[in-house]
């Protein structure tokens, strides 16, 4: 068969897909949120690409997430100072230019949001689809644990965790061995392969497991305190994305077409990735999309309570929480209120624009409400 | 009837179980810290805090036995009720406990309601108004709303309202009642019968510091509805939506019932039934506590007392209201899933 031919099957075999997505931009495009919601994040997101345009940092500075200072002004006041040309949002207590620090802290607003909801994906699919897939004992122990995890108050185990999490994690080899022997077990499983593969697997992860004590240090993993918040708001946050896949993947697993596809000699693995993980994209979607605005604000809830970023880091959380001294005092309020308000604002609107896009993509989404 | 009380005693064994597993989970992350800061897992009083006495703390509990002594040694005092000592608060984590969860029991005793009924009313009235200009402002408020920092919101009504116009100090009471309470107390003119300030200042006949209780309580419950209330909305307004896209919905119509039994007798009623778990589970999130509102508000309940907690290490206070939370956590869920049975009797609990 040439590869045109080929093609062309692909082509087939997609078109129904393909209109789908046509159907469901068109509906985004005749939802007024959903479209003011794309807006905002698209806008966010320019905003956050051009950041190096639009906001150079100083030449020499080694990082460009730390707020520059300006010096001289800092002579003459410790206070905040209004906008002026120079500094067009006007600066923070100690001269930090609130303006640079407004469009850093995008990058750093979706490097929060995006990393923790993909990985609890990545975790949450894994463990969901295990878990429902293949039920029993495991499913469990699995549900269980999740159970177990979502009884803790949530903020108050992000910052036990934020706290107790050392700066430096010692990474070994038996560690790195672990971890690749657990996925590769993993992906073994569910490709069925014979009894024997498996159980070599086994044997390589057993050991490793044993060794982990006795095996040389390879590289000291340095943690900024914004990778601890990431890292603890991620191990808070898995569990309910792992409900949600699980309870999705019960619902696929006993459709027709999955019987069909068993029948036919499908393994487990083709069944998951063909048959299972599309039909459960849609849901998930919209809980990742809701779900990127409110970690964008438990990040910037624990930046308030004083476990966030680093004082000079580019964060939303951070300025607000810089800011907050001047609220107390009734005289100094209104000439700082620039310093509390314009944070503010671009925080809000960024987890808006997620908020409105999620709230309408379920609407979009939603087969059973969809094409009445 | 029977089923009911089988499914109720398996639904308490499992969450036992829970409880246990969060007990262990979390006892396992104590290990990582030294004996010295363990040790106030199994003080009891002020006297065994000093710091040459924590040393035979250490020795008389053992501190330096295997993981699963150490846990046994500790589930059998969590069992007599000693949750150990808090260094933050300088008294026992079970009296800071029943001493600090009146405040927080105040504010969700005022948003609750508000949050349940008023989400209800809005998703329905928006579900019935679908895409009309009701169901639009509805859904742009409640996005605001759920997208607001509730620190933000909190600071900046507490500037305006307090800092600007004057009209409440933060904090649950004004700090004069605050001191006539703590004489009355002294001289035994008052007595805390509750320990919440609205029900006390009634019952001990001081209805202005009732209404002083209620006026403090006024701005935290504005940023709690203001955020939470986004979410009933929602489940609601999709609830109904589904609901009245029924048969049986079409049926009743036909037969020639007037609109409101339709939508409130018919439509409203199946549609409570998601709207009643996540009012379960939103009651039990707030009794947990409230962290950031009640740490801008100066409020001193359960949350900000175990955000402070955590922020010092101070483990015995984390772990004892990680308990508390577990529990309330899954009794609220147990008593949902009865719920259940009885608002929609099709349900069957096996």
């Amino acid at each position: 068969m040439s590869v045109r031919q080929k093609l062309e099957e692909l082509k087939v075999s997609m078109r129904p897909r393909f209109k789908e997505w046509k159907f469901m931009f068109k509906r985004i495009r005749e939802n007024p949120l959903a479209l003011a919601g794309l807006v905002i994040i698209i806008f966010f997101a320019v905003l956050g690409a051009l950041a190096p345009v639009l906001a150079p940092p100083p030449a020499g500075s080694i990082n460009a997430f730390k707020i520059p200072k300006d010096l001289e002004i800092n002579v003459l006041t410790p206070n905040p100072t209004p906008p002026t040309w120079k500094h067009i949002f006007g600066t923070t207590d100690q001269q930090y230019d609130l303006y640079y620090a407004c469009i850093w802290g995008t990058l750093t607003a979706f490097r929060t949001g995006l990393t923790v909801v993909g990985i609890s994906l990545i975790v949450g699919l894994l463990v969901g689809t295990i878990a429902a897939y293949y039920g029993g004992l495991l499913d469990e122990v699995l549900m269980r644990f999740t159970d177990i995890i979502i009884a803790f108050p949530g903020l108050i185990l992000a910052m036990a965790l934020v706290i107790a999490f050392p700066a430096k994690i010692p990474i070994n080899l038996s560690m790195l061995f672990v971890v690749v022997a657990a996925l590769l077990s993993f992906l073994l499983l569910m490709l069925r392969p014979s009894k024997r593969l498996l159980l070599a697997v086994q044997a390589v992860l057993i050991l490793s497991l044993l060794s982990i004590f006795y095996y040389p240090l390879v590289w000291d993993l340095t943690l900024s305190r914004l990778d601890k918040v990431l890292i603890s708001i991620t191990l808070v946050g898995w569990p309910g994305y792992t409900r949600v896949i699980r309870g999705e993947v019960l619902r696929v697993k006993n459709e027709d077409y999955v019987e069909a596809s068993r029948a036919s000699g499908s393994t487990d693995f083709g069944i998951i990735m063909k048959h299972v993980w599309p039909n459960t994209v849609y849901p998930i979607l919209i809980v990742a999309t809701l779900d990127i605005g409110s970690i964008v604000l438990s990040a910037a809830a624990l930046s308030f309570l004083g476990i966030g970023a680093e004082p000079d880091f580019a964060d939303w959380g951070q300025i607000i929480q810089r800011s907050r001294a001047w609220l107390s005092r009734p005289e100094q309020l209104i000439p700082n209120l620039h310093t509390f308000l314009i944070p503010g604002i671009f925080i809000t609107t960024f987890v808006m624009g997620w908020n409105l896009l999620g709230d309408a993509l379920r609407d979009v989404l939603d087969p059973t409400l969809r094409r009445r | 009837m029977t089923s009911l009380t089988a499914y109720i005693i398996r639904r308490l064994i499992l969450l036992v179980l829970v409880i246990l597993g969060v007990t262990v989970l979390i006892f396992a992350i104590t290990m990582m810290f030294p004996p010295e800061i363990r040790a106030y897992m199994y003080i009891r009083n002020a006297e065994q805090a000093r710091p040459g006495v924590i040393e035979q703390v250490i020795l008389i509990h053992g501190l330096n036995d295997p993981f699963y002594v150490q846990y046994g040694r500790w589930m059998s005092q969590v069992f007599q009720g000693n949750l150990g000592w808090s260094y933050t608060s300088t008294q026992t984590v079970v009296a800071a406990i029943s001493g600090r969860w009146v405040f927080t029991f105040e504010i969700v005793m005022f948003a609750a309601p508000i949050i349940i009924f008023v989400g209800i009313y809005l998703g329905v009235q928006s579900a019935i108004h679908r895409n009309g200009l009701i169901d639009h402002i509805c859904r742009l408020a409640s996005i605001i709303g759920w997208s607001l920092p509730s620190f933000w919101l909190g600071l900046i009504l507490i500037s305006v309202f307090s800092g600007q116009l004057h009209w409440v100090t933060i904090g649950p009471l004004s700090s004069g009642y605050i001191d006539f309470i703590a004489d009355g107390i002294s001289s035994h003119t008052w007595t805390a019968y509750t320990g919440i300030h609205v029900f006390d200042g009634l019952l001990n006949l001081h209805p202005e510091i009732t209404l002083d209780a209620i006026r403090h309580c006024i701005l935290p419950v504005c940023v709690i509805v203001a955020i939470d209330v986004a979410l009933l909305i929602r489940v609601m307004r999709s609830s109904m939506l589904e609901a009245l896209n029924k048969a049986y919905i079409i049926t009743a119509k036909a037969k020639g019932l007037s609109k409101n039994v339709v939508i409130y007798k018919h439509a409203r009623r199946n549609a409570l039934i998601p709207v009643a778990t996540l009012s379960g589970m939103l009651v039990a999130g707030l009794l947990g506590g409230l962290v950031i509102t009640e740490t801008v508000f100066a409020f001193g309940g359960l949350g900000s007392w175990a955000a402070r907690a955590a922020l010092s290490t101070d483990i015995p206070a984390v772990l004892g209201y990680a308990i508390l939370s577990a529990v309330i956590f899954v009794i609220s869920n147990l008593i949902v899933d009865i719920l259940y049975a009885y608002i929609d009797p099709r349900i069957r609990l096996e």
